[in-house]
């Protein structure tokens, strides 16, 4: 398969502009500015049927049409670079090694909808990330394809790249605008939406890394070429960090719809070590863990995930083999959203850190029988229940480990100890 | 505004455009349980006790942030809103200390009720509970316990939306989540204890109220506000006998659901402190207790005597008895100067928000009343007073020495005065030079009615019972003009409301008893006397 979204990945001085124009790079932007309008770009996207890479896959031609166009107030595009969904590296190798990539999508992505500033938010870690980045939209800026009267074409467009803090919850694109904006990182009550009242109660899109880093190529190739690929509803191709017990953890890029059993054991080796698959999570930590017997007729699109009961989420593949304690691994996922819970809403604030505690408790050989019904319980109390999906980030997991393990958290609380490991 | 058909359990209810399903259903008198939501700040959204079922909507919507659309059909009470309802509730107490019998709140608290309402289960939490700061003092008439707090933000949100002066902040995250100052704030503006009010648990109390009586033994009256001219309306709460903190009461037409700090103490100040209980009388040697007959007596006889005659009535008299007391002097002294005390302040931006610059809440009435109609001013007549030009004064519920101007020689003046009469609650240092003086009733030992400086007339009731043999101003008025002579046809504050309804062509068309609990707007109304 010809890749899409590494096409860049490995070629020696990838990250610099050189490099990136003489691969064909900012080719579409020039395109676009010179000779398309913004809805005919709204359309082209539509049209290719890229759906958002962040972890909802929402059609992205359609979530820049719901901006009003008669609206007076400035518009915002929104580069989510804030990537910390656990499991998931994707837009960490585009960050580094193809950043003039993010920036040319971003881009484009502001001229669909007439946004004279841009933003791209990077996750307060990626130090190095940002540097990148920074690097690049300044080399940008000096070539004249980011500024005043781009190409000559009267269109200005200013880019600026803001580091976060390293708040997981500031992915969230709304908890993201308040951090942008300056505030505490909590998500905000929708309605209103970010299409009508994002930054600075501004119309605003946020798109993510992954999304954005598409564009390019679907300009170059146009629409069909792009939707030529992958199934019905789920259009080209996708990113999966692949980490856990696998014999080759990494990067990949695979058309939507491959089946997930042959993309682990042929294109990422097969568990490491010769050890048996225990369970699979394919999104992200969280969402649900699927069991080797689930996967079997899986395919990697969004479809297919969601009909056995998981979801596509970030394409953050865990693998864990036999050997793995799910007690324990439930126990981290959930010690992650105690941490990183924003403490706006009721259910999740006090939710997730009860829920972790008592997976500690499990975890540390003083687990009562009724404990997991109670996680149950907790779970299904949060779930939907929340402002943002953070709730149900960290319902979802906790509900699958206990449903899909459960003798083993039985065994674990009888015997007051770990029978996994030993 | 357009009309808007909803299906509220079942029941058709017609609201507005635009409206959100809690405010609607409030309306129509189902109340949707919440703590974040307060109609006066914008909508948080956290708490999660709106939660309500939508039909044909998949997940439950928060009642404060869905707005109304044609036909759509709410259930309050269905098994799922129910069930998210206790959930909710206990998320909310699982950290909590549960420490009610300690707690002021208790008996008013929104936890309390919603969980005897909506949960009444035994915890199932049984870790340890997240522990915060105790009695942190947020500023002189605010204390915080952290670990009650639920995290509402309405305290955030009034001191960022009401006030704008952003003195809290949540700080920290998840449950370790916590209301704190921000920066080196203190929280001082002046409407800073409302936040004790809309705290919807015992997280905020009151630094002046808390541990002094527990709430339900409160005897709660309505009235007005005796801290200025805005008349914010209050709920006046006693126990035994004794004012023990003042409540806002909501009136949109005048304080919202506000009053300030101001307001809401000067009841120690104008309730506190050592009584009148009888008439006196001077003789050599001081003042001696008396009989009422020969006090009224006496002041008939001392104020007839001698002129010219300075008369001031305090600000915080009710329209009943300015309308007496203008009577009364027009006819022992027709050419006595007659005033309403007033004096102004410089207000912040902040103050202005609910403040009045004066502190004489029936200063447009008693002027409507007549008192000021022949006068000088108030400021003039000080003056006047202090220069000798008067012989005999009589002076009720305002103490001349202290507040205004240069009291020395006030004081002197007052002393040089041929007769003085003083009428008021306290032995102040006016009453201590008086020839006679009269024992009165407060603003919360009487009922009648304030005129606020816009001209909004609104009734003051009786929450306690006055002291020994004090009697209310009107009263008071009455007997001294029954002494004069004249015979009166009214008697009760609603009486004597009637008459001047009649007299006063402002007042035309006012019933005492149809201005209610929210007040009545006089015709001319806005134009406010200064």
């Amino acid at each position: 398969m010809e890749k899409l979204l590494l096409r860049n990945i490995g070629v020696p001085g990838s990250h610099t502009l050189a490099t990136y124009q003489s691969r064909g790079g900012y080719a579409s932007w020039r395109r676009v500015v010179e000779s398309m309008k913004p809805e005919q770009l709204i359309e082209e996207v539509k049209a290719s049927g890229l759906r958002g890479r962040g972890g909802a896959g929402f059609p992205t031609g359609m979530k820049w049409s719901f901006v009003p166009k008669d609206n007076p107030k400035p518009k915002y595009l929104v580069c989510n670079a804030d990537e910390s969904e656990p499991g998931t590296f994707k837009d960490r190798l585009l960050i580094e090694q193809d950043p003039h990539a993010i920036i040319e999508g971003t881009l484009i992505a502001a001229f669909a909808i007439q946004s004279h500033t841009a933003f791209i938010y990077i996750r307060g870690e990626m130090v190095f990330g940002t540097e990148q980045l920074e690097r690049a939209a300044e080399e940008a800026y000096r070539a004249g394809l980011i500024g005043k009267n781009i190409f000559g074409s009267g269109y200005d467009l200013e880019l600026i790249v803001h580091r976060g803090a390293g708040a997981y919850i500031c992915g969230e694109e709304t908890a993201l605008l308040s951090s942008l904006e300056g505030g505490r990182g909590w998500p905000k009550v929708k309605p209103p939406f970010p299409a009508t009242h994002g930054l600075f109660g501004c119309p605003t899109v946020v798109n993510n890394v992954e999304t954005l880093a598409a564009l390019a190529w679907i300009i170059e190739r146009g629409a069909a070429a792009y939707a030529a690929m992958g199934t019905e509803k789920s259009k080209g191709t996708k990113l999966f960090s692949v980490s856990g017990h696998i014999t080759k953890p990494g990067v990949y890029e695979v058309e939507m719809g491959y089946p997930f059993k042959k993309f682990l054991e042929e294109d990422c080796g097969g568990v490491a070590n010769g050890k048996k698959l225990k369970g699979v999570i394919p999104g992200g930590g969280s969402m649900p863990v699927l069991k080797p017997e689930e996967i079997e007729k899986v395919n990697l699109d969004y479809e297919s995930v969601a009909a056995a009961g998981s979801l596509l989420g970030s394409g953050g593949v865990i693998v864990m083999d036999e050997s793995t304690c799910m007690v324990r691994a439930a126990a981290n996922i959930a010690r992650f959203y105690a941490h990183e819970s924003c403490g706006q809403c009721s259910p999740c604030r006090e939710g997730c850190h009860w829920m972790e505690k008592i997976f500690q408790r499990i975890e540390h050989g003083e687990g009562q029988k009724s404990d997991l019904d109670l996680i149950l319980n907790i779970s299904g109390n949060i779930m939907g229940n929340t402002i943002c999906p953070f709730g149900d980030a960290a319902a979802m997991p906790a509900a699958a480990f206990i449903r899909k393990y459960r003798d083993e958290f039985e065994a674990h609380i009888a015997d007051q100890r770990c029978t996994v490991r030993g | 505004m357009d009309p808007v058909k909803i299906i509220l359990d079942g029941k058709e209810v017609v609201t507005t455009k635009g409206t959100t399903v809690i405010k609607a259903a409030a309306d129509a008198g189902v109340a949707i349980p919440h703590y974040c939501y307060h109609p006066k700040l914008s909508i948080a959204g956290n708490c999660r006790m709106c939660l309500i079922e939508i039909e044909k909507m998949p997940k439950l919507q928060i009642a404060c942030n869905t707005q109304v659309a044609e036909g759509m059909s709410v259930l309050t009470e269905s098994p799922k809103v129910l069930a998210v309802r206790k959930a909710v509730l206990e998320f909310l107490l699982i950290n909590h200390p549960v420490d009610c019998p300690i707690c002021d709140q208790a008996g008013e608290c929104q936890l309390q009720n919603y969980y005897m309402e909506h949960n009444r289960e035994a915890s199932r939490f049984e870790l340890g509970k997240v522990h915060d700061r105790k009695k942190t003092i947020f500023g002189p008439n605010v204390i915080f316990d952290g670990e009650r707090c639920i995290k509402c933000t309405r305290c955030v949100r009034f001191c960022q939306e009401i006030t704008k002066t952003d003195e809290l902040a949540v700080i920290d995250r998840g449950d370790h989540s916590t209301i704190a100052l921000f920066d080196d704030a203190v929280l001082d503006n002046p409407l800073a204890a409302n936040v004790v009010d809309i705290c919807p648990v015992g997280a905020l109390t009151d630094r002046d109220f808390r541990f002094k009586v527990r709430v339900w033994y409160l005897d709660k009256t309505p009235s007005i506000c005796p801290g200025c001219s805005t008349g914010c309306n209050i709920s006046v709460e006693a126990y035994q006998n004794k004012i023990a903190r003042f409540k806002p009461r909501v009136n949109e037409a005048v304080n919202s659901h506000w009053i300030c700090d101001e307001g809401r103490y000067c009841f120690h100040d104008l309730a506190g402190g050592e009584r009148l209980t009888m008439p006196m009388i001077r003789q050599e040697g001081g003042l001696v207790p008396t009989t009422w007959e020969l006090a009224l007596q006496a002041v008939c006889t001392g104020l007839g005597a001698a002129q010219p005659l300075a008369a001031i009535l305090s600000g915080r008299n009710t329209n009943e008895e300015a309308f007496l007391f203008a009577k009364l002097i027009r006819k022992i002294a027709p050419d006595a100067a007659l005033e309403v005390f007033y004096q102004e302040r410089e207000l912040s931006e902040t103050q202005k928000i609910l403040m009045s610059p004066d502190r004489s809440p029936n200063f447009r009435g008693a002027r409507e009343m007549g008192v000021g109609s022949n006068g000088v001013g108030f400021n003039a007549l000080m003056q006047k007073l202090t220069a000798g030009s008067y012989s005999t004064a009589f002076v009720v519920g305002e103490d001349l020495i202290g507040p205004i101007g240069d009291s020395e020689k006030i004081h002197d003046a007052l002393e040089k005065l041929s007769f003085l009469v003083v009428q008021d609650t306290r032995m102040t240092a006016t009453a201590k030079l008086a020839h006679v003086v009269l024992p009165a009733v407060h603003f919360g030992e009487k009922e009648g009615t304030y005129t606020n400086r816009n001209g909004r007339v609104q009734k003051l009731n009786a929450a306690v019972i006055a002291p020994g043999e004090a009697l209310p101003d009107s009263k008071i008025f009455l007997r001294l003009l029954q002494t004069a002579g004249e015979k009166l046809a009214y008697s009760t504050p609603r009486e004597i409301f009637a008459a001047l309804a009649q007299e006063v062509s402002a007042y035309k068309g006012l019933g005492y008893d149809s201005l209610g609990d929210q007040g009545a707007e006089l015709a001319s109304a806005g134009d406010g006397a200064t």
